[in-house]
């Protein structure tokens, strides 16, 4: 997985590539920061560019939501599509972290 | 106040490193001589001796030394053939420290090709030698406490293992619960990496019904292993809820939010089977979806969505229901069996795998076999996640 983080208006949106799965727990440290170390109050995780998750990388994405909850930030969740839609269907992940 | 400490095991450390056992080859006795004083100025106090290579190997036969400081050109066996039987015949990884008057890079590329750790070069520089010893012994002792360190995990591990497995119920034990109740069920477990996140247990709730629970913890290894532990105990405590599938994975819900660390959760099914009433009552958490099998050979992928366990301690987890008929079969698994991360491509849909499922379900003698083989080319297959599943038919 790879990530670009940029900030548009109030919201700073990290965009992540390729596939996100226990391997990547180094690289998303450099998303949680990018979200924590933004001034703003809405950060947005665009996932069309991710191809697959797995269990660990749903974690991850429950650790971010954490972060960024704790610093009274919204993170949302958007671009879901193809596998990374079924997991966050099957896990009604969108119970836990908001979905556009 | 650490200090104290660290010079502590340094001193011990050196005493062990002191006392290593150097064997010496060299044909002369000056340079044998000089070797020797070096070293035992140095602090080192166990030192043998050998004039050539014949000698030298009748040496290390009779006791291995902990490393060899060996002279290259002597008379018969030269140093180089003395280096090589020593790799070949006694240790591959003990250091030999080669000394070379030639400053020749060839003889001290030969002197690498016949297995020699490192190279000092003559004139002996006091120095260098005692250095080059002390960093060779110290670097052995490393590795050796590394080695032990890691036999010492393996067995951890091999008894963590057992202990894992142990917590799965025996056939007997599940026969005995399954057949007053009118089914059979063959469970199959196999985690990827010594240790794994996935559990099955099977409890009686009454004359009649009982109840199947699969789960499977986030993440590998120990971590996830100990969490496997402790929803063992936990689940052991519920069966007053049996009855009563949502309640059960309510309960077992907020039992891992304050268990679990923000990135960690669960998936898991738990099924109420009542095969008079011919019924399955059920309750998922981010389950793979179950397969149901009618006896007359239609499939139909169950519900198996809902919130992760240990996240959130409102979630619900309403009942859902699936008619048991005579023959139906059921079949609840971990998502190892249908995702493969290396070759996502390769991922299977629920028709895919419905469709490896019941081309071997009529062997069920060989169940497990045929459907490895079948959906990872071979019944040993290394598998990238811990494996679960479990598979009930109701009898006639």
């Amino acid at each position: 997985m790879d990530f670009k983080a940029q900030t548009e208006a109030d919201a700073v949106i990290v965009t992540l590539n390729g596939v996100l799965t226990f391997d990547d727990h180094e690289t998303f440290r450099g998303v949680v920061t990018a979200i924590v170390d933004a001034n703003v109050s809405t950060a947005i995780l665009d996932l069309s560019g991710l191809t697959m998750i797995d269990s660990a990388g749903i974690g991850m994405l429950l650790l971010a939501n954490d972060r960024a909850t704790k610093q009274d930030k919204t993170l949302r969740l958007r671009g879901v599509t193809g596998h990374v839609a079924k997991v966050v269907e099957l896990s009604r992940l969108e119970q836990l972290i908001p979905i556009d | 106040m650490t200090g104290h400490s660290d010079d502590g095991a340094r001193d011990a450390d050196d005493g062990v490193i002191h006392a290593a056992r150097i064997l010496i080859v060299d044909d002369l006795d000056s340079s044998r001589l000089l070797i020797a004083q070096l070293l035992k100025s140095a602090g080192f106090h166990n030192l043998h001796f050998a004039e050539d290579g014949a000698s030298a190997l009748a040496s290390l036969s009779e006791a291995l030394p902990d490393m060899v400081v060996l002279d290259i050109v002597m008379p018969g066996m030269d140093g180089f053939e003395v280096c090589r039987r020593i790799r070949r015949d006694f240790h591959r990884d003990m250091p030999v420290l080669m000394q070379t008057g030639m400053q020749d890079a060839d003889y001290r590329l030969h002197a690498f090709e016949a297995g020699a750790s490192d190279i000092v070069s003559k004139p002996i520089d006091a120095g260098e030698l005692v250095s080059r010893v002390r960093l060779h012994l110290e670097r052995r002792r490393l590795m050796s406490n590394l080695q032990v360190y890691r036999h010492r995990m393996e067995e951890d591990l091999r008894v963590a293992q057992a202990m894992q497995h142990s917590l799965l119920m025996t056939e007997a034990d599940v026969e005995a619960i399954v057949a007053p109740r009118r089914a059979s069920l063959s469970t199959f477990y196999r985690a990827s990496n010594t240790l794994g996140g996935d559990l099955w247990q099977v409890f009686p709730v009454d004359a009649t019904r009982f109840g199947l629970f699969m789960v499977d913890l986030s993440g590998h290894g120990v971590s996830a292993a100990i969490n496997a532990f402790r929803v063992h105990m936990l689940a052991g405590r519920m069966s007053d809820l049996g009855s009563r599938p949502d309640a059960w994975m309510r309960t077992l819900n907020l039992m891992l939010v304050d268990m679990l660390p923000v990135e960690q959760f669960a998936t898991a099914f738990y099924g109420l089977v009542d095969i008079p009433a011919r019924s399955l009552k059920y309750a998922a958490a981010g389950a793979p979806p179950p397969l149901h099998f009618s006896a007359e050979g239609n499939w139909t992928a169950l519900d198996g969505s809902g919130v992760l366990l240990g996240c959130n301690a409102r979630a619900e987890y309403p009942v859902r229901e699936c008619p048991l008929g005579e023959g139906d079969r059921l079949f609840v698994y971990s998502d190892a069996l249908y995702e493969n991360f290396d070759n996502p491509d390769a991922s299977l849909e629920a028709d895919a795998l419905a469709d490896a499922v019941r081309t071997v379900l009529p062997h069920t003698g060989n169940f497990a076999d045929n459907l490895l083989s079948r959906l990872f080319g071979a019944p040993d297959a290394p598998l990238h996640d811990d494996l679960t599943w479990m598979l009930m038919e109701v009898q006639a």
